[in-house]
């Protein structure tokens, strides 16, 4: 026997180098981080922690033994974040609905076609649905109409990239089974697309809804009405009893329709 | 050709499928027509009002005088979107191997970290901003703690789902030859959800962009604070450039985030 070298095989070339790339990448992205956190405007350790003393105990108190006085007024404001939601999200099922036809290429004859409602569909997604609430606010004054409109624009752009996925995704054999017995567009769209995409519209549109009652939650803190509104002046006077009820009551609120819209959605689609 | 089986046949969904659907959409109708009357949403208000919408949206031209001062907070925005995600990022994996059954310790173990990732999850990102302004004093330092938890819940949740579906074969492998947990995790977990999980950070730091551009707004730092002092002293020229700017910034790197993810998966 002459042949005595390890039983283990030298790593491949490939590795090794992927290794290097990574390694490279890992150190330029801490050394990215310790940048910014030299630049960053950080406040001296001393403020922080008279901050967390101040505040950060009497607001964890609060989760022991909350402000029960202001249980009702959290509960009904939270409510009102709800409608909220169901509005928003509803104006933007409606308004995304024409538009994702628009931007689907299987049905409009070619992907391309389908580029100007991409476009459009991409362009109203980039604004964050807060800074499109804060603009509102300073146009047609404070109050939920704002945060609504906010909402349901967001999620125009959100749901009409859903949808559109969904309708580039059905199967064309029911489509061409209704043409070859002589059904023209409209009956192709009313029994063979609809039917189709109509579960997973549901279903988006519930998860839309998911996301838009916790974008309501926070809508008030610039003033476009819900919960936030009550929270952010509790917030601003230090009531920290008062805020963590107001906590409890959202976190709750949000788990329960959460648990419950996932429920549905899984038997939906 | 033959003849296709009739059975095969799709049908719509059995009966009680149907009848889940149609009702879905029968509740929600009621709770929309119930949502109007509550809330006081007045569609006439809002077609009475276009004209001041519309003027309102007449005085926004933006002054390009302002970029000077947009730059600095703009930057900062995009610190506190970063330095979070890589810091939710850290903290989150471990989180995603104890919420994941199969990689987890133990029941208890599993259920707690799911349960602690859920409570977390139901806080919206704004919200914690709006808490820790207060508490970690006004500027940048509440923002990444704020962005940081939020990333370590959401990456933790779609992580652990991704891990859960994974092939059991390599992990079985490592535990036939000896492999303890941290090893199972290291050569049998996180080659397969890499690319994944990639994906999702890269997708968490698209919602972080969004949401650092508005938490200064309520004192957490970044150029949502100079949006509140523009609006403040009426400077819709000011306004105008800064809208402009964070449209072009967040749409750049929605950009380069789904084509980077699309390269991906």
């Amino acid at each position: 026997m002459t042949t005595s070298t390890s039983p283990i095989p030298p790593t491949p070339g490939h590795v090794v180098r992927t290794r290097w790339l990574l390694g490279i990448a890992v150190v330029a992205m801490l050394a990215l981080a310790v940048l910014a956190l030299v630049t960053m405007n950080l406040p001296a350790w001393s403020r922080v922690q008279s901050g967390l003393e101040r505040n950060l105990v009497p607001l964890l108190r609060g989760f022991v033994n909350p402000a029960w006085h202001v249980f009702e007024l959290a509960s009904t404001s939270m409510l009102e974040t709800m409608f909220m939601a169901v509005i928003g999200t509803t104006i933007g099922g409606i308004l995304a609905f024409p538009l994702s036809f628009l931007a689907a290429g299987n049905l409009l004859g070619g992907s391309r076609l389908a580029l100007p409602g991409k476009g459009l569909l991409v362009g109203v997604r980039t604004f964050p649905e807060i800074l499109l609430a804060i603009i509102f606010v300073a146009a047609a004054g404070p109050g939920p109409t704002a945060g609504i409109m906010a909402m349901g624009i967001h999620s125009v752009g959100f749901l009409g990239k859903i949808f559109s996925d969904v309708i580039e995704g059905i199967d064309a054999g029911p489509n061409e089974a209704i043409r070859a017995a002589g059904g023209n567009a409209l009956h192709v769209f009313m029994f063979s697309v609809v039917p189709q995409v109509l579960p997973e519209f549901a279903s988006n549109l519930l998860y839309r809804f998911e996301i838009n009652l916790r974008a309501a939650a926070v809508l008030g803190l610039v003033g476009a009405g819900g919960i936030g509104l009550p929270l952010i002046q509790r917030l601003q006077f230090r009531r920290w009893d008062e805020v963590s009820m107001f906590l409890l009551v959202i976190v709750t609120f949000i788990i329960v329709v959460d648990t419950l819209s996932s429920s549905v959605r899984r038997r939906l689609v | 050709m033959a003849p296709p089986d009739p059975a095969a046949v799709p049908r719509g969904g059995s009966f009680a499928s149907r009848l889940l659907n149609w009702s879905t959409w029968a509740v929600l109708a009621g709770l929309f027509v119930v949502s109007l009357r509550q809330t006081g949403f007045d569609v006439e208000a809002l077609t009475s009002g276009t004209q001041d919408f519309v003027r309102f949206f007449g005085r926004l031209v933006p002054d390009w005088t302002a970029l000077p001062q947009i730059w600095r907070p703009l930057l900062e925005t995009l610190q506190i979107a970063y330095l979070a995600t890589l810091m939710g990022t850290l903290l989150g994996l471990p989180l995603i191997f104890l919420a994941s059954y199969n990689t987890t310790i133990n029941g208890p173990i599993m259920w707690l970290a799911r349960s602690v990732l859920t409570v977390l999850r139901s806080i919206p990102d704004l919200l914690y901003a709006a808490i820790l302004a207060p508490i970690l004093a006004p500027g940048p330092l509440p923002g990444v703690v704020a962005l940081t938890v939020f990333t370590m819940a959401v990456l933790a949740k779609l992580a652990s789902e991704t891990v859960e579906s994974i092939d059991p074969g390599p992990l079985e492998a490592l535990r036939a030859v000896g492999a303890g947990r941290n090893r199972v995790i290291v050569y049998g977990v996180l080659p397969q959800i890499a690319a994944t999980m990639t994906s999702f950070v890269l997708y968490i730091f698209e919602i972080n962009v969004r949401a650092s551009v508005v938490i200064g707004y309520v004192g957490a730092g970044g150029v949502g604070f100079l949006l509140l002092r523009y609006l403040n002293f009426f400077d819709w020229g000011g306004v105008a450039a800064l809208i402009v700017v964070i449209f072009a910034v967040v749409l750049l790197i929605d950009l380069l985030s789904v084509w980077a993810r699309s390269r991906l998966i």
